[in-house]
C-alpha cells in the first residue's frame, strides 16, 4: 500500500509511544479470556469491514472514471451543436465528492471584443479630435 | 488612547465566551449520538433495553427514540442513566465499540481544510496537512467531560476498543490516500480533455477531517 502513494502517507507511523498493539496486548493481560475473544473478533472485524470498504471505494472509483469521460463526451458535443453552455457534475469517487464544471460561452467571448473594440475607437477618435 | 483603541479591538473582534451546556442539555446530546447507531446494533440496544428495563420502558424507548434523536423531546435523567450508564455494563463489547465510534464521530473535533493543488504538484502540497490528519486519527480522544459522565469509558476493554477504533480510523485514511492516486489520475485525463473549458474541486473525506482539493491543470512537469 505504501509504494502506492510514496511521499503521501508519512512513512513514520509511530507518531506516538505505544502502538494500537500494545495498548489491545496490555488491555488483555488485565481481561479476561472471553474479553479477550470478543476483543480479537472485533479486531479481525474491523480489518475486514476496511477491506470491504476499500473494494466498494475501488469501485465507485472505476465508476467515477466512467462518468467523467461520458461528461467529456456530452461536452464535446455541446461544443459543436450550441454556442454557450455550462454543464455541473459531481460524482461519488473512492474518496470523496469530485464536482466539475465546464463551461464555453461564446457570447462573452464576443461581446468582450466588441467592448474592446469601441475602446479603442473611441481613444482613437479622441486622439484624432485632440490633434486636430 | 492607546488603551481605548486597544479594548475597543478586543470589545468589538472577542466572541462572546461559549455558554455552557446544562446538564439535561449535555444527556440530550448523548442520547441523540447513541440514537445514530446503524440499524443492527440499535435493533441490539433496544432488545437490551427491554430485557433489563421491562416492556413498558421498551416501548416508550421506542415510540420516542426519533423525537429524542431529533431533539423535539429532551431525554429524562433516569432514561440517560438506563442508556448511558446502566446498559454499557451489560453490552457486549462489540455493541460498547459501535457506541464508542459514535461518540468518536459526534464529539472528536473533524478538522477542514481547503488547498489550491496542481495535478503536478498536489502530492508535495498535500503531504503536510495530510500528516496533520493522520496524526490527528491517531491522537483523537473524547473531551474530558464526556469520559467523566460516561466511567465506563475508562475500563480495560474500553482502552483496547479505543485503540481498535484509533488503528481502524488511521487504515481508513491511509487507503483513502492510496486510492486518491488513481482519482488524480482520472481528474487529470478530465481536465486534458476539457481543454480549459472545466473547474474541478474534490472533497477528501477522511474519517477526521475534510480537505477541499481546489485542482488546476498542471503543466506536466510533475
Amino acid at each position: 500500500m505504501d509504494d502506492e502513494n510514496d511521499g503521501l502517507v508519512p512513512q513514520k507511523q509511530s507518531l506516538f509511544p505505544l502502538s494500537a498493539e500494545d495498548i489491545v496486548d496490555n488491555a488483555l493481560q488485565s481481561l479476561d479470556e472471553q474479553q479477550a475473544k470478543e476483543i480479537t473478533k472485533k479486531a479481525a472485524d474491523e480489518v475486514v469491514k476496511i477491506a470491504v470498504e476499500k473494494r466498494k471505494a475501488e469501485y465507485r472509483s472505476d465508476r467515477a472514471q466512467e462518468e467523467m469521460r461520458n461528461l467529456i463526451h456530452n461536452a464535446n458535443l455541446l461544443d459543436e451543436k450550441v454556442g454557450d453552455y455550462k454543464i455541473n457534475s459531481t460524482f461519488e469517487t473512492a474518496t470523496g465528492t469530485t464536482s466539475v464544471e465546464i463551461k464555453k460561452s461564446k457570447t462573452n467571448f464576443t461581446l468582450l471584443i466588441a467592448v474592446v473594440g469601441v475602446v479603442v475607437l473611441l481613444l482613437i477618435l479622441i486622439f484624432v479630435f485632440l490633434k486636430t | 488612547m492607546l488603551c481605548l483603541v486597544i479594548y475597543l479591538c478586543r470589545k468589538l473582534t472577542l466572541l462572546p465566551p461559549p455558554k455552557a451546556l446544562t446538564r439535561s442539555q449535555e444527556n440530550a446530546n448523548l442520547i441523540s449520538v447513541l440514537l445514530e447507531l446503524d440499524d443492527e446494533p440499535r435493533e441490539q440496544l433496544f432488545k437490551l433495553y427491554k430485557d433489563q428495563f421491562g416492556d413498558s420502558a421498551a416501548r416508550y424507548a421506542r415510540q420516542t427514540y426519533q423525537k429524542w434523536k431529533a431533539g423535539t423531546v429532551r431525554p429524562n435523567k433516569e432514561t440517560f442513566r438506563r442508556f448511558l450508564i446502566n446498559l454499557p455494563h451489560v453490552m457486549s463489547f462489540d455493541l460498547k465499540c459501535e457506541v464508542l465510534r459514535e461518540l468518536r464521530e459526534a464529539y472528536c473535533a473533524h478538522d477542514h481544510y481547503k488547498v489550491t493543488v496542481s495535478t503536478d504538484d498536489w502530492k508535495s502540497t498535500l503531504a503536510p496537512v495530510v500528516e496533520g490528519v493522520m496524526k490527528k486519527a491517531m491522537t483523537a480522544e473524547l473531551p474530558a467531560s464526556v469520559n467523566r459522565r460516561l466511567t465506563w469509558l475508562a475500563e480495560d476493554d474500553m482502552t483496547a476498543a479505543n485503540a481498535i477504533l484509533t488503528e481502524s480510523e488511521a487504515r481508513q485514511t491511509k487507503n483513502a490516500l492510496a486510492l486518491l492516486e488513481k482519482e488524480f489520475s482520472n481528474i487529470e485525463e478530465l481536465l486534458d480533455n476539457a481543454r480549459g473549458r472545466s473547474e474541478v474541486t474534490h472533497e477528501l473525506r477522511l474519517p477526521l477531517g475534510t480537505i477541499t482539493l481546489q485542482i488546476e491543470k498542471g503543466n506536466g512537469n510533475g
